[in-house]
């Protein structure tokens, strides 16, 4: 890789989220060949690349939505790769979409509740039974996807229509979602797609409150502005390859990302 | 006393009454066979209001329900009480097996799949007559009883329905409510979101499609048992599409939706007599009137309704208001 300089110093410590070689094809068409790289636990890292990059393909390939050709996936040293997306929720990976897909005819607490299936235990016979145990289950449940709402700033839509909610606060219902499934890592489909310039900073605050909960963030995302302010490290797609990965500082001058991405002009910081 | 659990009192305490005022046989058998509807609408609507999956064949398991019980208790002369469960547990194991591969379809193909599910079933019903009797039917199904006390009294069978009916409304009404529930709702409005957040989609569908069989089976029981006499065509192919019918015209996703759907399909045809030869055509003109005013199903458009109406009386005052 171009850069590997000295200002890559972090301890390298086990990766959680590992790719090698990972390809794969549509048809005839290659969306991803042989993409390689790591997410240290604790990192916001960023995913950038122009529009055709696979940025969402490989998204899908890691929340197990898609199985890849060849390579491997591995999260916290297990492979993972062509494991159904609700076993991969239940290990630890959450995810957002693109184009926000909340369970509309449900109020904003019950899309919460349902993020934190993977947490909860009750089957059919306890939902007809709905016994001591099932009753405790649920208020925990209620209690946790409130304080989710709160975090959020959500608190007091909590029984709204979430279809009824404007946009961004969709998002966010939806990233509180994501977060019920107590995930040790959070996948972000351009979660600053559709917002305005407030909410987009306010969301960039709310991917670092994320992060200092202990969660490990990888995100998509097309604004440059909150892509390089809140990662800590940025992997750069191009035409279904890895073009190159490194600090928000190092992507910003890279030749070859000014090229292909940013079109010559360097973004602001 | 939550305010939620006030139309479920209500209900109750209706069904009693009914129960202790009604008087005439007739009506106590039209009243049984809206409860045995009812138990059937409100499992399809399970599956198909909340889950979102179609079954086009629900009457094969009716018909698994009423048949199992038939031929052990006519056959092999084996209690009805014994007889049930057999039913039940042969009904979940079939609707087990059809779903694994079927649920995976969805949309039309899923109909497709129960359709010739359903007509796999009506077929062996009408052909194994060794057992089943063919297409004249099983006769000298006995009748319920209870210890020492005879079940076949219009007045008791219509407790014992009914009060079954009751607890499966509030059964049906705690699995929606629960994380069961909600993951089925989350189902029908997602599935992609739902597998997102770690619904195992297809294990629901199989599940709440194994419940509604149970229930449909449950219904067969207590129809032989009434009838004491089964025949194959009341577990055909119509028998499914007015299944559905009460599901959408009473109100999808909901727990009154079953209630009231199964009420107007299993009068309509009583009241619709006087018509003779046109009582199809009514009964159409009918089913299309109501889909038309209310296209939410009969529970939604009544409840509509009912608000209009108490907006009503305000709007004539405001005029008058300087």
């Amino acid at each position: 890789m171009p850069i590997c300089d000295s200002s890559d110093n972090r301890p390298n410590p086990s990766p959680l989220l590992h790719l090698e070689q990972v390809s794969k094809a549509f048809g005839g068409v290659r969306a991803l060949t042989e993409i390689s790289f790591e997410v240290a636990p604790g990192e916001i890292q960023g995913l950038i690349g122009p529009n055709g990059a696979g940025k969402t393909t490989l998204f899908n390939l890691v929340s197990g939505a898609l199985k890849p050709d060849t390579g491997g996936i591995r999260f916290d040293g297990m492979p993972i790769q062509g494991r159904p997306s609700h076993e991969l929720v239940a290990l630890g990976i959450a995810r957002t979409f693109q184009n926000v897909e909340l369970f509309g005819s449900m109020s904003v607490l019950e899309n919460v509740l349902v993020g934190r299936h993977v947490r909860t235990r009750c089957g059919f016979w306890g939902a007809l039974t709905r016994h001591a145990a099932v009753r405790k289950e649920e208020r925990e449940a209620r209690q946790k996807a409130l304080e989710l709402l709160a975090f959020v700033g959500l608190a007091d839509q909590a029984d709204s229509p979430s279809r009824d909610l404007p946009f961004g606060w969709q998002r966010l219902l939806e990233i509180a979602r994501a977060l019920a499934s107590e995930p040790r890592v959070l996948l972000l489909d351009e979660p600053a797609a559709g917002l305005n310039r407030v909410e987009s900073d306010r969301l960039g605050d709310l991917i670092g409150r994320i992060r200092d909960q202990g969660v490990t963030i990888l995100m998509v995302e097309h604004d440059m502005g909150l892509t390089m302010r809140v990662c800590d490290r940025i992997v750069v797609l191009d035409r279904g390859r890895l073009l190159t990965e490194g600090t928000p500082r190092e992507i910003q001058r890279h030749p070859e990302v000014l090229a292909a991405y940013l079109g010559g002009a360097p973004a602001a910081g | 006393m939550p305010r939620r659990h006030l139309p479920y009192i209500l209900f109750t305490a209706l069904v009693a009454a009914a129960g202790l005022l009604v008087t005439n046989t007739y009506h106590f058998q039209v009243l049984i066979f809206i409860g045995i509807n009812t138990l059937l609408a409100l499992g399809l609507n399970l599956l198909m209001g909340y889950a979102g999956q179609i079954s086009l064949g629900h009457a094969a398991f009716y018909g698994l329900g009423a048949y199992t019980s038939g031929v052990l208790t006519a056959h092999w002369q084996v209690s009805p009480w014994l007889a049930l469960p057999a039913a039940l547990v042969l009904a979940a194991g079939v609707a087990w097996v059809v779903g694994l591969p079927t649920l995976r379809l969805s949309g039309y193909y899923l109909g497709m799949g129960t359709l010739g599910f359903g007509m796999i079933i009506f077929i062996v019903f009408r052909e194994w007559a060794s057992l089943t009797g063919g297409a004249s039917g099983l006769v000298g199904i006995p009748p319920l009883s209870l210890g020492p006390l005879p079940l076949y009294d219009p007045r008791a069978y219509f407790f014992l329905v009914w009060i079954i009916v009751l607890a499966a409304m509030v059964l049906s009404r705690r699995l929606i409510d629960s994380r069961v529930g909600r993951a089925l709702r989350a189902i029908h409005d997602s599935e992609n979101a739902a597998r997102a957040v770690g619904v195992n989609t297809h294990g629901y569908k199989l599940q709440v499609f194994v419940y509604s069989a149970v229930l449909a089976a449950l219904a067969g029981f207590l129809y032989a048992h009434f009838i004491c006499f089964i025949s194959p065509g009341s577990f055909g192919f119509m028998v499914s599409v007015r299944l559905v019918t009460m599901v959408v015209i009473g109100g999808m996703a909901s727990i009154w939706g079953a209630v009231f759907g199964a009420a107007l399909l299993t009068l309509l045809p009583e009241w619709l007599h006087a018509f003779a030869d046109f009582e199809m055509i009514v009964y159409g003109l009918i089913l299309i009137t109501v889909m038309i005013f209310m296209p939410q199903g009969l529970t939604r458009g009544l409840i509509d309704a009912y608000l209009r109406f108490k907006r009503q009386p305000a709007q004539p005052v405001s005029p008058a208001s300087p």
